[in-house]
């Protein structure tokens, strides 16, 4: 380390604890509270990386958020390396690696930087324009161009830090922990407001922590003294919640915002060890005071990005708060009073400050008398016209400025220099106010933009509201913070305020030089790289735009959204274009305020919890047996289940011949049941249903087909009369919760008058299907006391059973076409209930099938799959179910559109049946069919929905949807694969047991 | 994200409710004596207004209740909320 | 005997948390809209029914939840014998919804119930609960519907700092673990 950068009285930096660090691969030594960049700094290293286009040297610029050139890789770990990180905002800790960016292969010996004398040629959208053409060698220049112009590397692997969500609610959020922040913060506490305080640095308050200075002073103390003593009651008031290090990401409508809190990034990597690393705070805060202050400006003249120039308000944070020297013989170039602050601060610390040049006419306010009065000289009416030093400043060449300030005028001076502080003035964040839909104003005599207005409830209090001079901001944020929030509190009334006044103010968005502007490279954008010739050449190209502007060059675009260079961009089209800059307005900023990691974003919600699961109670069952699981909606479902190796196709065909042959077992507990009570019950089936259903018995079961108002197939099911006022309705797995939805809100909004009540008890009951020859003899092992014959019992009806005490009620209802019972029982004995039968069914071979061998069977059958062979384009016509239509009903849901001009068409699409000529072809579910194979282009007449191998016929099945199927039936059709063309027959779409006699057996 | 007052429940975040299209298109009692074009109408035709909207919403994740809101889409502020059956409070 | 299965068996406890599993309880979904409904399930259960949103009433045996304008969550403090369940559903039904006043719908296996305790029990809630704990923490009785870590949930305020929550079977055991990796972070 560079003794002789750091100073040691500093209060800030523990210079007791020191740590090691590596950047580039060079092990170097900060101390406890150091940021990557003051460490740098206080290494003498200010070259961290290349720009992004000419790839020119950059050094560190800033110290905080604002940076942009400081752009840095942190970490190895290709599963936790991050990009794009600010070394300006990377709390030191022992074991930090960090590295350069956009720089190969080092950012010493730079490749790319040829590019920099290539720079005349490479215009503002140079890309767009040169690889344009041809069209499809893009491919090729995308891969230099990108291994050039990366910024960082992205992780390879997944991120193994752990993030958090949390949602929070408070009466008043206070948003900036410095002087205005921090007096609002007390002022909403104190008067019994739940409110919190976050601040994205590691500590409360701002810059006046560190400003010792006479000119600011406080009754009578120092405002470092003050503020600190403020802070301290702060921690001890009861309603205030305080958050450091935690920045404001977004600001939403309605008071919505979003937070990101660092907890662990600034401590030691083995103290890391299962913390959360992020949380996103959610919050919801009823009234929001935002208290952002103000960045400072650059200046734009000619080469004003070599590493040393630094925005002087973090010269002076670095040298008063870090203790570090950014230079040994620094100099200054201002439009303003505040480089004299730092000039003081410099001068105080011991570093030689060779002189300040300020385009004003000389003025005598406050600072600017104390400076001189320390001996410092100033090049007042004067500009800095050329920098030089290629990777590091090294002087400066100074020039008067003509009166009208366009050009300038009398004899040049070199000035050396190792670092050169520049100040442009002052720009109020108001990033947030705008991301929240606030209207901005134009201030003339200091050109800034403030904000206006806004719909929500929210101030903008402090320098983000256009307050510099340390009594106003005292003052009026104090005045604001209790009429917004309707209090009367007197604790900041008599203070008495010293404060240096700004008096004389000049501003020029493009400083002239001594040579042709052409010849000049006056950076606004630093992060990508766009210089006032950029901006100037898309306006004579014809943009008018800010908009354009800003998308043409570039400008503003990089990670940093142009917190720096926004202004200036504006500033210099407004000029150019003779506009003012208020009507011109801005461009619109966009959350994240600092970009935000996809983990912090995300939270928990990975791993096991990226999306909800839900189990049916018999899941335990299923995973001791082993079965492959299918996620149908959020539910796990059994798919199949494997024995000895057995593939999914093996499994499938040995479950379904053998729930045709002897009995099969099926956990359909994931059905929606939604239960029906209230006088009107039988008249709400009528209008929602296709079918009729006053006459339904009670306990029988009927099958029903649900529209949309358009007329197309929504959803299917079993429904079961219980009473005659009380139904049990089944639905589709992923339909359930959709159905019931629908049909409360035709009870709530159309049918009022109608007596009826839904009570979803999907998870009420478990669900036990057994299917097959012999399940009725299974059935009648666990009930025995149940007459079971076709009599008493018959297809489609029901009985309410007790199975050792407990309540069950059985349906004989068939999804297979085989005879088989539903067994609906308490969820709790479910599972207890499956072990029975399959223990009762075991001298039957009874077999345990999933939904894929359900899926078979009922292809077999020519059974629908609401959401498989139908996707909301198809009516109960298309389906080939004219059957289950009622003529007699005035109106289901639905009705009216079964007979519009289109739904009407004779040449829809059908559901039909397919077979192929090779039996043991098994067609790909969503193949296309043709009628010809040797025209092209030929016309796609339909696809296939569902196709199987089916054991129980030894054949291949499939349906499928086809255009004017139902009068094609027998033809010859072709399904056109990759490497071949499938011959198809159309047939019915019934493939097994057209008689319906197993449903019997 | 909204924060929506739901007129059974009170105030609540925008995650709880589903919308629901826009409000105060009454299906039609006698549908099969309308022609084609009167029954496309209530079917499909929507408006898509930037400005005042009135919408249907539904507390799915509460008390599972369907009510009309007025929503301004271009700030998405919400003038007015009321229950089904009621009238708009303002036009 | 048919066996008693529930996908959560256990107790756990963290710092100031303690989350648990009360089964089996009755739960029984109470749905009607006028006056003599209200009357009547008041009578029969010997309880206030509470008809003001979000609240809830409750005696030594029983707790009836506000859930909306005609509908009320009705659950037994503790285990019920599954005779005097039946007994009681079978009760309800023939008095409410028989003579037509409303629907009576026993949910018992709808739902589980998770018990929460502890002074950070909120916290846990507002890692995945959009919904404003700040009054309801201190109004014992308060009800909620809303949605923890996106699934539906009820939660009723039955002590300070001791809350019941109830949860969609299916989707009780995500929700468990859910629960406890977020109880780890408090």
């Amino acid at each position: 380390m560079s003794e002789n950068l750091r100073i040691t009285n500093n209060k800030f930096i523990d210079q007791t604890t020191r740590i090691s660090f590596k950047f580039d691969g060079k092990t170097l030594y900060g101390f406890k509270g150091d940021t990557l960049a003051s460490a740098l700094l206080a290494n003498n290293i200010h070259l961290v990386g290349r720009s992004f286009k000419y790839h020119r040297p950059r050094g560190i610029m800033a110290c905080g958020t604002e940076e942009p050139n400081a752009i840095v890789q942190v970490g190895k770990d290709s599963s936790m390396t991050e990009p794009n990180t600010r070394a300006t905002e990377i709390e030191l800790y022992e074991g930090l690696e960090a590295s350069s960016q956009n720089c190969w292969p080092s950012v010493n010996f730079d490749i790319g930087a040829v590019n920099n004398f290539f720079s005349p040629l490479i215009p503002a959208a140079f890309y767009y324009k040169t690889f344009m053409w041809p069209a499809n060698f893009w491919k090729l220049y995308e891969y230099f161009i990108r291994k050039s112009a990366g910024l960082g590397k992205s992780p390879t692997e997944p991120d193994k830090d752990i993030y958090d969500n949390r949602y929070l609610h408070c009466d008043v959020l206070v948003v900036g922990g410095g002087v205005s922040g921090i007096m609002a913060a007390k002022i909403a506490a104190k008067n019994n407001l739940n409110t919190l305080l976050i601040d994205d640095k590691n500590t409360l308050g701002g810059t006046t922590l560190f400003q010792q200075n006479e000119c600011f002073k406080i009754n009578n103390s120092y405002s470092n003294e003050w503020i600190k003593n403020e802070i301290k009651t702060l921690y001890s008031l009861k309603n205030l919640t305080i958050k450091t290090r935690t920045s404001l990401a977004a600001y939403h409508n309605y008071n919505y915002l979003l937070a990101r809190e660092n907890l662990t990034d600034h401590l030691d990597l083995k103290e890391r060890k299962n913390k959360i690393r992020q949380r996103l705070w959610k919050i919801r805060a009823k009234k929001v005071i935002i208290a952002t202050g103000a960045m400072e400006r650059p200046l734009v003249f000619n080469n004003n990005d070599r590493p040393g120039i630094i925005l002087s308000s973090s010269i002076k944070k670095y040298i008063d708060y870090y203790g570090v020297k950014c230079g040994q013989k620094i100099s200054l170039f201002t439009n303003n009073d505040s480089a004299y602050e730092t000039a003081i601060s410099l001068n105080n610390s011991g570093v030689v400050v060779n002189s300040v040049v300020d385009i004003r006419d000389k003025t005598n306010s406050l600072i600017v008398e104390q400076a001189e009065k320390l001996g410092i000289k100033i090049h007042w009416k004067s500009t800095v016209v050329n920098t030089n030093g290629y990777k590091k400043i090294n002087s400066i060449e100074i020039m008067k400025l003509s009166d009208d300030g366009t050009s300038v005028v009398e004899k040049k001076i070199k000035e050396e220099c190792d670092c050169l502080g520049i100040s442009g003035g002052w720009t109020p964040r108001v990033h947030l106010f705008t991301q929240s839909g606030g209207k901005l104003k134009y201030r003339e005599e200091d050109n800034v933009f403030l904000p206006e207005k806004s719909e929500l409830d929210q101030i903008s209090i402090g320098s983000c509201n256009g307050d510099f001079e340390l009594n106003e901001v005292i003052k009026n944020s104090v005045y604001s913070t209790n009429k917004f929030l309707n209090v009367n509190n007197k604790d900041y009334e008599n203070l008495e305020v010293t404060s240096s006044k700004e008096i004389d103010k000049k501003n020029i968005w493009l400083l002239p030089s001594d040579k042709p502007f052409k010849k000049t490279k006056s950076f606004l954008d630093f992060q990508n790289d766009s210089t006032a010739n950029d901006v100037k050449l898309a306006l004579r190209e014809g943009f008018k735009s800010i908009e354009h502007v800003k998308r043409y060059t570039t400008t503003g675009m990089a990670t940093d959204q142009g917190k720096l260079s926004n202004m200036h961009a504006l500033g210099i089209v407004a000029e150019t274009a003779g506009v003012k800059m208020g009507e011109l307005g801005t461009t619109t900023f966009r959350p994240p305020y600092t970009p935000l990691t996809f983990g912090a974003i995300v939270g928990r919600n990975v791993g096991e919890f990226f999306d909800i699961t839900r189990n049916t109670p018999i899941h335990e069952w299923h995973v001791e047996k082993k079965a492959e699981f299918e996620n149908v909606g959020q539910w796990k479902r059994a798919w199949y289940y494997p024995i000895n190796n057995e593939n999914m196709h093996e499994a499938v065909q040995r479950e379904s011949k053998a729930a045709r042959d002897s009995a099969g077992i099926l956990d359909a507990s994931t059905l929606g049941k939604i239960d029906i009570q209230g006088t009107d019950a039988s008249e709400f089936l009528n209008r929602v249903y296709t079918n009729a259903w006053s006459k339904l018995e009670i306990g029988k079961c009927r099958y029903g087909l649900m529209l949309n108002e358009d007329g197309m197939v929504y959803d299917d099911g079993v429904t079961t009369r219980l009473s005659e006022n009380h139904y049990l309705m089944t639905t589709t797995t992923g339909g359930a919760a959709n159905v019931l939805s629908k049909l409360e809100d035709y009870l709530q909004t159309e049918w009022p008058e109608l007596d009826v009540y839904l009570t979803s008890v999907t998870d009420h009951y478990g669900t036990v299907s057994i299917c097959g020859p012999n399940s009725k003899k299974i059935l009648s092992k666990i009930i025995p006391d149940l007459d079971l014959s076709d009599k008493e019992f018959p297809h489609m009806s029901f009985k309410n059973a007790f199975i050792n005490d407990i309540k069950c009620r059985v349906m004989r209802i068939s999804f297979t076409g085989e005879h088989s019972y539903e067994i609906n029982i308490q969820s709790s004995y479910a599972k207890s209930v499956w072990e029975k039968c399959f223990a009762a069914g075991k001298e039957f071979n009874i077999t345990p099938y999933g939904t894929e061998t359900m899926h078979l069977l009922r292809a077999e059958k020519g059974f629908i799959i609401a959401g498989q062979d139908t996707d909301g384009t198809m009516t109960p016509i298309d389906l080939q179910m004219d059957w289950i239509i009622s003529k007699k009903k005035y109106d289901f849901i639905g009705k009216r559109s079964l007979y519009r001009s289109d739904t009407v068409r004779e040449d829809r699409k059908q559901l039909v049946g397919l077979l192929t000529d090779d039996p043991n072809e098994i067609l790909e579910e969503g193949a296309q069919i043709v009628s010809e194979t040797n025209k092209q282009p030929i016309e796609m007449l339909g696809h296939v929905t569902s196709s199987y191998f089916s054991p129980n016929l030894n054949k291949s099945i499939a349906l499928a949807v086809v255009k004017n199927g139902k009068k094609l039936k027998g033809q010859k059709m072709f399904v056109p694969m990759k490497n071949k063309t499938i011959n198809v027959t159309i047939t019915d779409t019934v493939f097994l047991d057209k008689e319906n006699k197993r449903l019997n057996a | 994200m909204f924060l929506i007052n739901c007129p059974y429940c009170g105030e609540r975040d925008q995650s709880e409710f589903t919308a629901g299209g826009e409000a105060h298109i009454v299906r039609p009692k006698q549908p099969t004596e309308l022609s084609d074009d009167q029954w496309a109408e209530f079917l499909f035709m929507r408006k898509n207004i930037k400005g005042v909207q009135f919408e249907r919403w539904n507390h799915a994740h509460g008390c599972r209740k369907w009510f009309n809101i007025v929503r301004d889409t271009s700030n998405d502020k919400i003038h007015a909320i009321y229950k089904m059956g009621d009238k708009p409070p303002i036009k | 005997m048919l066996n008693f299965n529930t996908p959560i068996i256990d107790t756990k406890e963290y710092s100031e948390i303690k989350i648990s599993k009360a089964e089996p309880i009755l739960k029984i979904n109470l749905r009607g809209k006028n006056r003599d409904f209200i009357t009547k399930i008041g009578k029969e259960l010997s309880i206030i029914t509470p008809v003001d949103p979000n609240t809830s009433s409750s005696n030594e045996k029983l707790n009836l939840l506000w859930l909306s304008p005609d509908e009320w969550l009705l659950y037994s403090n503790d285990i019920v014998d599954l005779k005097d369940a039946n007994f009681l559903e079978d009760k309800l039904f023939n008095e409410i919804s028989k003579v037509k006043l409303g629907s009576v719908t026993n949910v018992s296996d709808h739902w589980i119930m998770i018990n929460l305790k502890g002074a950070k029990i909120f916290e846990l809630l507002s890692a995945g609960c959009p919904f404003n704990f700040n009054n309801f923490k201190n109004s014992k009785g308060a009800v909620t519907q809303t949605l923890l870590n996106h699934i539906d949930v009820i939660i009723h305020n039955k002590n300070i700092n001791d809350l019941n929550l109830f949860v969609r079977r299916s989707f009780s055991a995500h929700l468990w673990s859910w629960m406890n990796d977020s109880a780890k972070f408090i």
